[in-house]
């Protein structure tokens, strides 16, 4: 009789009379038959199949109850989503845009699949985050466990980081039936490919807003997290289910000695740019400018900190301040986000205006409960770094500040769409507080534009 | 253990050369010093400062060492220097209620606090940090609100390397740093290395490992479970902490291909031809496996009557894929009529090791392999394990491993061969 072991990230067969057929291969290291955990479902459906006489001593999967208790209106293209991903054999990959309800789909798969689950995310903030959904969700029936971030506890329902699976998904892998990639474009990098690799989850979901990769990796995703089985684009869903919303820009002028100290800093920048012609319109344009910079034994390390110096007091204008103080008064009845790129922007802030600060050093249970509060209501305002960038769920807010935006286009869509969750007539207002007479202008022109080419 | 990005090594034509400190420059000394010194100096300040500290001696002291990269030299040995400490809370209060107390606080009010005391009357920021301070009775609200951050916390403890170990550290780390990178190692060991040593620390980072016999000794292919499904990186981290294990002896060199930097190329050491010193301490059973070791050879000599039996020193590397591992024998014992038997002495033991060796005992018996394993009963853990060890074959001892013990047991194990033939 064949028996299956798991045995870190692969599954190992004895007892075969003659040799076995792929995915197995024969490991003359420890002679033993070795296929990759993630081949588990292909292997036990051929051997079923065959009829051959088999033992299954690799799975510990985990049969749990999990029934949601969040009131979640399933709205027409989630159910059409998930019983694409049915039909496919509960594997594959629900394109939708930004705000639609991604994780809303997970939570339905999740309770069809009814088995432990590995929740698969590329940033800390989302480990976070989905952390704080799966306890609403199941909190009832399940503890939710995580692995990441300094957390390390593993429970039939976990949140990890695509980074903690790199590293960890061999010591676990044969305790989840499903598994959940988050912005599963990620998945395809050649360090995330190997971590379907390890796991034997025989099912999978995948989400994302834009499978597309630039290296063109997407091509690996159907054998990876099973093929695109439903897509929605923005256009799909704009006006029914995408709340328009107003935008408002707030040109902040540098004080004089700001702007003293700007311009010198320019200088510098600018100069190396020159003496090196370097080009300056695209994010790839910045990664060569780095690059050269830190190699260069000529004023490279003083150009980089010449080009941080600038960036810094464009960020951080004092009119900035004022300007956020006044909008929190105008908007103190409101719901209103405050976003900055710097963390230690947001603990200045969090102090001066005394309202809760979410960065990535934020504790997962305290995320939670500064997130629950200002739903319910009982916190008025937030403020938060980089980390509610991807996908986070923060429904009521209809105010957002943007403070220091950078110019990726992606971002700022993504940002947009946080706020633009359904609200009964509530017009949604995004401020960005830009610093005029920097690049900044031109990033926040940019970003505008890409947005205006996207249906309101 | 170094970060990636305070890896350096240099490409030349396909082998890796990692960045080294010469120990014996005195620049380099120097800056070591000044870092210990910086990290000495910082005992129960606030991590904060002291990271501000080290980024501002990046540019002071880097362009000594080196004009372009000196930065990135000073991060990794500040970097170093930080596996050496420990931190602690910076106050007794619990930042998290007082902030959330705070917020509450402040949220509850008809508009947001005001940054001053204004003609209105309007309440302030003052009035909300005052309130929660007098209820908490701790005085800096705004201070203590996020006082569990990270660097807030002060250095507690610093048990800091002298420059010389720092800078012998800084150049086993990058060449750690590139293995991470590593998809395999392979390790050409000679007879007079430690090999038992050697498995020890296969073991320990869950390696696989491959061994073919060559005319020095032995050569070593090391990597993991999926390795065989198409290379990975995945091992890297593993073979570059089993790097300071095979150290800790020699005659050997190694060879490991690397993904460096999307291209191939490979890293090349040899024991003989480098200054790498090791960190680890290796496993506790080193020392007093030494002296039980040499007691036993000293017993052996004084006994009058051996039965025929010569003692020589171990006969090589008996394998075992299955269990991923192998057993080196301190001992090959061998009589007139050609019959081999491997001794292997255990000085400390943990149960696991134990058990271990019971399972080791059967599987060697079962391939016609002659074993004997013998225990201290004194250096062990407890006496049930050992006693169902002895039920399994493990010869027991005190002190000292007499000869008559083993003689007795070279008798018993003849029968069991027998039998098993």
């Amino acid at each position: 009789m064949i028996e299956l072991f798991y045995e870190s990230g692969t599954l190992v067969a004895t007892g075969a009379s003659s040799g076995l057929p792929e995915p197995f291969v024969w490991d003359g290291r420890t002679r033993q038959w070795r296929a990759p955990a993630g081949a588990y479902r292909e292997v036990v459906l051929k051997l079923r199949e065959s009829g051959a006489p088999h033992a299954d001593r690799a799975a510990s999967f985990e049969k749990v109850s999990l029934e949601s208790r969040l009131a979640m209106e399933p709205r027409p293209y989630q159910r059409e989503a998930l019983a694409a991903w049915g039909r496919e054999g509960l594997r594959g990959v629900v394109v939708l845009p930004t705000g639609a309800g991604k994780t809303a789909v997970a939570v339905s798969a999740m309770e069809r699949t009814g088995r432990s689950t590995l929740v698969v995310v590329p940033t800390l903030a989302l480990l976070k985050q989905w952390y704080s959904v799966l306890s609403n969700a199941f909190g009832g029936s399940v503890t939710v466990g995580l692995l990441g971030g300094g957390y390390h506890e593993i429970t039939p329902v976990t949140v990890t980081t695509y980074d903690s699976a790199y590293i960890h998904a061999e010591r676990y892998g044969d305790r989840f039936a499903f598994v959940v990639y988050d912005e599963v474009h990620h998945l395809p990098a050649p360090k995330n490919a190997i971590i379907p690799k390890m796991l034997l989850a025989p099912y999978s979901l995948g989400l994302t807003a834009t499978p597309e990769r630039p290296d063109g990796g997407h091509e690996s995703l159907p054998e990876l997290a099973g093929p695109v089985v439903y897509r929605r684009s923005p256009e799909d869903l704009a006006g029914t289910y995408l709340a328009p919303f107003e935008l408002v820009r707030m040109p902040i002028e540098l004080t004089a000695q700001e702007r003293f100290d700007y311009a010198q800093a320019e200088a510098v920048y600018r100069d190396f740019l020159e003496k090196h012609r370097l080009p300056m319109r695209s994010p790839e344009d910045w990664q060569r400018f780095i690059m050269v910079a830190s190699t260069s034994h000529s004023g490279g390390r003083e150009a980089l900190l010449a080009a941080r110096r600038r960036r810094e007091i464009r960020e951080g204008a004092m009119r900035k301040g004022v300007t956020l103080e006044a909008l929190l008064r105008q908007h103190w009845e409101d719901r209103c986000i405050v976003f900055t790129k710097s963390v230690e922007e947001v603990y200045a802030l969090s102090r001066r205006f005394l309202i809760p600060g979410i960065t990535y050093e934020t504790p997962a249970k305290e995320r939670k409960e500064i997130l629950d509060r200002f739903r319910e209501g009982r916190y008025r305002a937030i403020i938060a770094s980089d980390v509610l960038n991807e996908g986070v769920d923060v429904p009521d807010a209809n105010v957002a500040i943007i403070l220091a935006g950078s110019a990726s286009q992606r971002e700022y869509v993504q940002r947009l769409g946080r706020i633009l969750r359904p609200k009964h007539d509530k017009q949604a207002v995004l401020y960005e507080l830009v610093t005029a007479a920097t690049g900044e202008e031109a990033a926040s022109r940019r970003r505008r534009e890409s947005f205006r080419k996207a249906p309101a | 253990m170094l970060r990636g990005e305070h890896v350096m090594a240099r490409l030349a034509r396909g082998r890796l050369v990692p960045h080294r400190l010469s120990p014996e420059d005195g620049r380099v000394v120097e800056v070591a010093g000044e870092l210990c010194g910086v990290y000495a100096a910082h005992r129960q300040a606030p991590r904060a400062g002291l990271e501000a500290r080290l980024a501002a001696l990046e540019e002071e002291l880097g362009p000594r060492l080196d004009a372009r990269r000196g930065f990135k030299i000073v991060r990794a040995l500040a970097k170093l220097l930080e596996e050496s400490a420990t931190w602690e809370a910076p106050t007794e209060a619990d930042p998290y209620t007082i902030r959330t107390r705070v917020f509450e606080l402040a949220a509850a009010l008809p508009e947001p606090p005001a940054g001053e005391p204004g003609l209105l009357e309007a309440p302030t920021r003052e009035d909300v940090l005052g309130r929660v301070a007098s209820e908490i009775g701790f005085g800096d609200v705004a201070d203590l609100m996020y006082a569990d951050r990270q660097g807030a916390q002060l250095l507690a403890g610093f048990e800091g390397p002298s420059p010389e170990a720092l800078i012998e550290r800084y150049n086993v780390a990058q060449v750690q740093g590139v293995l991470y990178a590593a998809r395999e190692l392979v390790v050409d060991l000679d007879r007079g290395a430690d090999a038992r040593l050697v498995f020890h620390y296969v073991k320990k980072m869950a390696l696989i490992y491959r061994l073919e016999p060559t005319p020095r000794g032995y050569r070593l292919y090391l990597d993991g479970p999926l390795s065989i499904f198409g290379g990975t990186r995945k091992y890297g981290l593993r073979l570059a902490k089993f790097l300071p294990g095979l150290l800790l002896t020699s005659p050997w060199r190694l060879s490991a291909n690397v993904e460096w930097k999307g291209r191939d190329a490979l890293l090349d050491l040899d024991s003989e031809k480098n200054d790498l010193k090791s960190h680890y301490l290796g496993p506790k059973d080193a020392q007093e496996g030494d002296d039980v070791r040499g007691a036993f050879v000293r017993a052996w000599e004084r006994a009058k009557d051996t039965g025929g039996w010569e003692l020589g020193f171990g006969a090589g590397v008996l394998t075992f894929p299955e269990l991923k591992t192998a057993l080196v024998p301190d001992f090959t014992l061998t009589n007139a009529a050609g019959e081999e038997v491997h001794l292997e002495i255990l000085g400390f033991w943990s149960e696991r090791n134990l058990v271990e060796r019971v399972a080791l005992l059967r599987e060697a018996r079962a391939r016609g392999h002659r074993v004997l394993v013998a225990a201290s009963g004194k250096l062990g853990a407890s006496r049930e394990a050992l006693s169902e060890a002895v039920a399994g074959g493990v010869i027991p001892f005190k002190e000292r491993l007499a000869a008559k013990d083993v003689l007795a047991a070279l008798d018993g194990e003849r029968s069991l061969a027998e039998a098993g033939a």
